[in-house]
């Protein structure tokens, strides 16, 4: 039993073919194939489905895809505009807040929410905001580098 | 060269990690895909009676319901590759005992849940010390010794297994293995010693915590080949793992490695049984996707472990004696386990004048053990140097200082009976103690304590290959078929870089598979580095000696007085005489073309390993009220033998010291007494936060390793190993009392603090 | 990791929620972030889910004595709230629920409506004496907060009933609250959570995190809790939350009355 969807992704409109009970992230995956957000927990903790809807960062796990209608979701695909990367993958290329890769597309896009409100926000203040993002790899000092020198010019 | 090696460029592979392009294992498509879902077993120790599908089977879009019996495993042993759904007897809980194939993955999911299995209970065995007494009942009814499955030991650690005598020790039938390691007159060290200090430290089973959770997809091709897509550490592992269990000659089987998710030691042929064995029976591509609830109860955590030791030192600081009983509980391996490793490390990077190390090996009915960074080493120095912090309190010394005066050096002989290659203990012990943390640590405010540790890892061996292309544009490839774990694809490009003579950035790395790539062994050890890197420098150094023929006979000037520098090939003093790389290349790659294809294959097989030794202070402040121990600052010395690239190498530094702050304080898994899993998602289980890990403050100390590239070791290992020893050690200094189990909860500490 | 099949609603006024609601196993959902954590581990199989989330039930107004906050707003809006004299413990335990993820879309009449007996929020309520206005077909009711938990994830709501305003009285002049607890580290639930409210008349704490639902403590905070009725778990012990509740308290105790005027 399938339902249709309308959303806007990455400026663009999309539709999605769902149930009423498929997971935004599961319509992003499997649906339009935008793979770079990931699965990495199932209780909502990790934080690596992290994406935006209308500007705020959200876990799209834990959203069902019907309540993303006429909603506008940017993914890390999204984040990128004309070629160009957006100042925080900038970022986080130039002072290695990655190892991995796994968490990284959530964290930036948290990170994207963070500064969109904060633009120059403390070093506890980023952690306090990475709480919702799991890393394994890094120890996350590399990540908070990255984000810092991300708002120092974003 | 110098501009290349030493510098801290982007990891190669970020700038498509940072758009979400990297594809890893769970996100390619592929054609008529069938999704499996495992029904995990919930018991811990059981006979399998029957399994009801047709429940399952009547849900929409569900192929297939498949048991043991289904699935056209040729071998009979006991471990998961020749195991991997439970045949008859259930061994840990969350074994899997059934597939579920679906068209979809929710379909799967549908009908996993209605498939009832019926048990019937047997002993559980629990507890690792009461597991090994005579009578206790035996974890597994059928013994098997199935040394098949032993070779996966050796990736991890060269490391030999000692004596394998038995002085009258009665032991159950649990205890799979026995170690003994002994050499010099025990009593009369202890007996000449000034101050001897006991005690029994017990770590938990601790998991690796990947972020992505273990994936397969497997297929067949039309010509018969089977292909295996797979998040894994070793592809030619997984490849020898499959063919033998399936009965596949080796050119049949294709293992594509795809970037790693994080692993740390648990993705070596683990799951793919899982999806080829589907794959074979339905003739259909299939795809496991384990859920993350599923990946912390069916895959393979560290060993859980209770150590006895004792050591002794005389009132200057030498060190006499080490005795130690380190109880492994292997869970449900019968295959391997790690008290060849712990056992050999257990006296650390020190001389001792005599020592009497035994380890065991013991099956439970708890999970199937595997490989985390650095296997058996930190819970062997969380024994080791607690009580080296004891003694220094005992004898009044300065706990670097007495480290220091008996750390390996060069021409030392370690536990393997050789002697030990340049090593840098003494200058990482040196650079901790010049630091101010250090010098402040008995100024400190009341509830804080500065404590210090080391670890080190052997450093693993294994032959390698590489071959480095140049193409028509001038630019390099660089082909391994090591997977990428820890970042070391981009120090084969500068390897090849420095070694050929391009602009890095005029180098790409690709992983091959095992159909047409190179060989090299998995990924781990703290090998990588060291043993592909040294075939890639080879490689690049046969395909500089193409360019140099072929410039040669352009430029007519002898091999030996022309340089390459930044893709230019030039007369050394002399450098407007030159001509291109890629004028040469596309010299060659063409219709009759005059030149080789400028194109190198390189091999390694060094036989002395490259030991790397990490030395911690941490720096912590204790809740006394409520038992909050709050990690104020960290800092790591490593020698690394070169950093080929700093910020990558810090990055090693720094994610291995964040997972002994979780072995430290957060992460436990847990079973209650009937053996089934407590703590089997990220809401029980703890991994570090943003907030809970504080700065760390890395120092890297370079001590070449002889036959590395450009001095350069594998380093991946060493930062964990002394971690969790060093907050252990900062906790007791905070509140002067020591904790002999970690984690160091927030519970514990309250406790330790009112007993 | 994917949830029981379900259809999903989404309803345009109250009304049509409650009707909607009026379906056996039907399921309000607001921000989601506890209801779907709960149907991704089957626990929850609701039949239709009813998007209650685009209801103009969101926003914070001070009005008539009372700080009324739609059940709709979400903790990222509390967090960033101005609150009114001696309501600081709202936003302060607003800013530290769940990560920034979970306090977008998460809303305090879902989390009041979940019921999990560690829910921080709860517990400020009980101190600050909250109430509910609930809606159901038959009109409109008040219940005491302190009336509302009857036990883990049970309330006293019906089936067909919404929680259509939380309304928390405006303390007496000179008071002061605030909120203090030691999280489990994963789950960053509240091991122990206290608030408290210091003021002319008095001084109230209620706790979270230790019993079957939160509760406010009676007379004396310190004696109420040596003889409360605390849990324990493998993680936690009785002996330690007992402690931990004493300790909790008297910071929540220490940091409100540093804001009250006493």
């Amino acid at each position: 039993m399938s339902d249709t969807v309308s959303v806007v992704v990455n400026g663009e409109p999309r539709s999605l073919e769902v149930e009423g009970r498929t997971l935004l992230v599961h319509a992003l995956r499997d649906g339009l194939g935008l793979t770079g957000t990931h699965i990495g927990c199932d209780t909502s903790q990790c934080g690596a489905c992290t994406v935006l809807l209308d500007g705020r960062a959200v876990k799209s796990c834990t959203v069902l895809a019907h309540q993303a209608e006429d909603r506008e979701i940017t993914t890390i695909e999204g984040l990128a505009a004309n070629g160009e990367l957006h100042p925080l993958q900038r970022a986080f290329v130039e002072h290695h807040g990655l190892q991995c890769g796994f968490c990284t597309p959530g964290v930036i896009l948290t990170a994207a929410d963070l500064l969109s409100r904060d633009a120059s926000p403390s070093d506890e203040t980023i952690r306090h905001a990475l709480r919702g993002n799991l890393c394994r790899c890094t120890g996350y000092q590399g990540i908070v580098e990255s984000i810092r020198a991300a708002g120092g010019t974003s | 060269m110098s501009e290349i090696i030493g510098v801290a460029r982007p990891r190669v592979d970020a700038p498509d990690k940072v758009t979400g392009a990297t594809q890893f294992a769970a996100d390619g498509y592929v054609h008529g895909l069938l999704h499996a879902r495992p029904v995990l077993a919930t018991e811990a120790h059981a006979r399998i009676r029957g399994v009801e599908k047709q429940e399952a089977l009547a849900v929409p879009g569900v192929v297939a319901v498949l048991v043991a019996s289904d699935l056209p495993v040729a071998t009979a042993g006991t471990d998961r590759t020749s195991e991997p759904l439970a045949r008859e007897e259930v061994v840990f809980a969350g074994q899997p005992v059934a597939l579920v194939v679906a068209e979809t993955e929710a379909a799967a999911e549908d009908g996993a849940e209605l498939i009832v299995v019926d048990y019937e209970s047997l002993a559980a065995v629990v507890d690792v010390e009461a597991a090994m007494e005579v009578g206790a009942p035996l974890a597994r009814s059928v013994e098997e010794a199935d040394d098949e499955a032993g070779d996966l030991e050796s990736i991890h650690a060269g490391v030999d297994h000692g004596q394998e005598d038995d002085p009258g020790e009665e032991l159950s039938g649990n205890v799979l293995d026995r170690i003994t390691r002994e050499r010099g007159d025990l009593a009369a060290a202890f007996a000449s010693s000034d101050a001897v200090v006991e005690g029994t430290f017990r770590t938990p089973w601790v998991y690796q915590a990947y972020l992505e959770p273990q994936v397969c997809t497997a297929w067949l091709e039309p010509s018969g080949t089977l292909v295996v897509s797979t998040s894994t550490q070793g592809a030619f592992v997984t490849r020898r793992e499959i063919a033998r269990a399936f009965d596949l000659p080796l050119e049949r089987v294709r293992v594509i490695a795809e970037p790693l998710g994080g692993a740390f030691g648990g993705k070596f042929a683990l799951i793919e049984p899982l999806a080829v064995g589907p794959a074979l029976a339905l003739k259909r591509p299939v795809r496991l996707v384990l859920t993350r609830g599923e990946d912390f109860q069916s895959t393979n955590p560290a060993s859980a472990q209770v150590t006895h030791m004792k050591v002794g030192a005389r009132k200057d600081g030498t060190f006499t004696a080490i005795e130690a009983r380190m109880i492994v509980d292997r869970g449900s391996n019968a295959g391997w386990g790690v008290e060849g490793t712990t056992s050999a490390l257990a006296p650390g990077p020190y001389r001792w004048e005599a020592h009497d190390i035994r380890g065991y090996g013991v099956q439970t009915n708890r999970f199937t053990f595997g490989a985390y960074r650095a296997p058996g080493a930190p819970t062997a120095a969380y024994a080791l140097e607690s009580l080296l912090d004891e003694l220094a309190e005992q004898l009044d010394l300065d706990p670097i200082e007495m480290r220091l005066r008996n750390a390996f050096v060069e021409g030392d002989i370690g536990m393997g009976g050789n002697p030990f290659p340049p090593f840098g203990a003494v200058d990482v012990f040196e650079r901790l103690r010049d630091h101010p943390l250090w010098s402040k640590r008995d100024s400190l405010p009341s509830d804080e304590g500065v404590g210090m540790a080391a670890g080190f890892w052997p450093g693993g061996l294994e032959p390698a290959a590489a071959v480095c292309r140049v193409d028509s544009d001038g630019t390099m490839t660089v082909v391994t078929t090591a997977a990428d774990m820890s970042g070391v694809n981009t120090g084969f490009a500068a390897i090849a870089a420095a070694a050929f003579g391009l602009a890095p950035d005029d180098v790409r790395v690709v992983t091959a598979d095992t159909s047409f790539g190179p060989y090299s062994g998995g990924s781990g050890g703290s090998k990588v580095t060291y043993t592909v890197g040294a075939a890639v420098l080879r490689a690049a150094e046969a395909a500089r000696e193409k360019v140099l023929a072929a410039a040669a006979q352009e430029l007519e000037i002898a091999p030996d007085d022309l340089e390459v520098v930044d893709g230019v090939v030039r007369a050394k003093g002399a450098p407007d005489r030159s001509v291109t790389v890629k004028e040469i290349a596309q010299k060659a790659l063409r219709f009759g073309g005059r030149y080789e294809p400028v194109e190198g294959h390189g091999g390694s097989a060094q036989t002395s390993s490259a030991p790397s030794i990490a030395a911690h202070l941490s720096h912590v402040r204790v809740d006394r009220e409520t038992g909050e121990v709050e990690l104020l600052h960290h800092v790591i010395a490593q020698d690394v033998g070169r950093a080929l690239n700093p910020a990558l190498v810090e990055g090693q530094m720094r994610g291995g010291a964040a997972q002994g702050m979780g072995w430290a304080l957060y992460e436990e898994l847990a079973h209650d007494e009937d053996g089934r899993l407590l703590t089997g998602s990220f809401l029980d289980y703890a991994i570090p936060t943003a907030e809970r890990v504080p700065e760390i403050e890395t120092l890297i100390v370079e001590v070449p390793a002889p036959d590395g590239p450009f001095g350069a070791k594998g380093i991946g290992e060493a930062p964990v190993v002394g971690a969790p020893a060093a907050v252990a050690n900062a906790v007791a200094a905070a509140i002067g009392k020591r904790l002999y189990e970690l984690p160091m909860t927030p519970p514990r500490v309250w406790k330790a603090l009112r007993s | 990791m994917i949830a029981a099949a379900t259809r999903y609603e989404r309803a345009s006024d109250v009304d049509h929620a409650l009707e909607l609601l009026g379906e056996p196993d039907a399921k309000a959902i607001a921000g989601g972030q506890s209801l779907i954590p709960v149907m991704k581990l089957r626990i929850a199989r609701p039949s239709v889910v009813v998007d209650i989330s685009r209801l103009d039930l969101c926003g914070v107004e001070e009005r008539d004595g009372a700080l009324h906050i739609g059940p709709l707003t979400t903790w990222a809006e509390l967090a960033a709230t101005d609150p009114p004299a001696g309501l600081d413990a709202i936003p302060e335990c607003a800013r530290e629920i769940g990560d920034v993820q979970v306090r977008n879309l998460g809303t305090i009449g879902g989390s009041i409506v979940h019921a999990d007996p560690a829910s921080d929020m709860p517990a400020v309520l009980l101190a600050l004496g909250a109430s509910l206005e609930i809606r159901s077909t038959d009109g409109s009711r008040d219940v005491a907060l302190a009336d509302v938990f009857l036990g883990p994830f049970t309330t006293a709501l019906g089936g067909q009933e919404l929680v259509t305003d939380v309304v928390v009285p405006l303390p007496a002049p000179g008071s002061g609250s605030a909120y203090a607890s030691v999280e489990h580290p994963a789950s960053g639930f509240a091991l122990v959570g206290a608030a408290a409210l210091v003021g002319p008349a008095g001084e109230t704490v209620a706790l979270t995190g230790v019993a079957a639902t939160p509760f406010v403590l009676d007379g004396d905070p310190q004696n109420a809790i040596a003889a409360a009725e605390i849990f324990g778990d493998r993680f936690a012990s009785e002996e330690y939350r007992r402690d931990l509740a004493s300790v909790v308290a008297e910071r929540a105790l220490a940091s409100a009355r540093e804001r009250s005027d006493a």
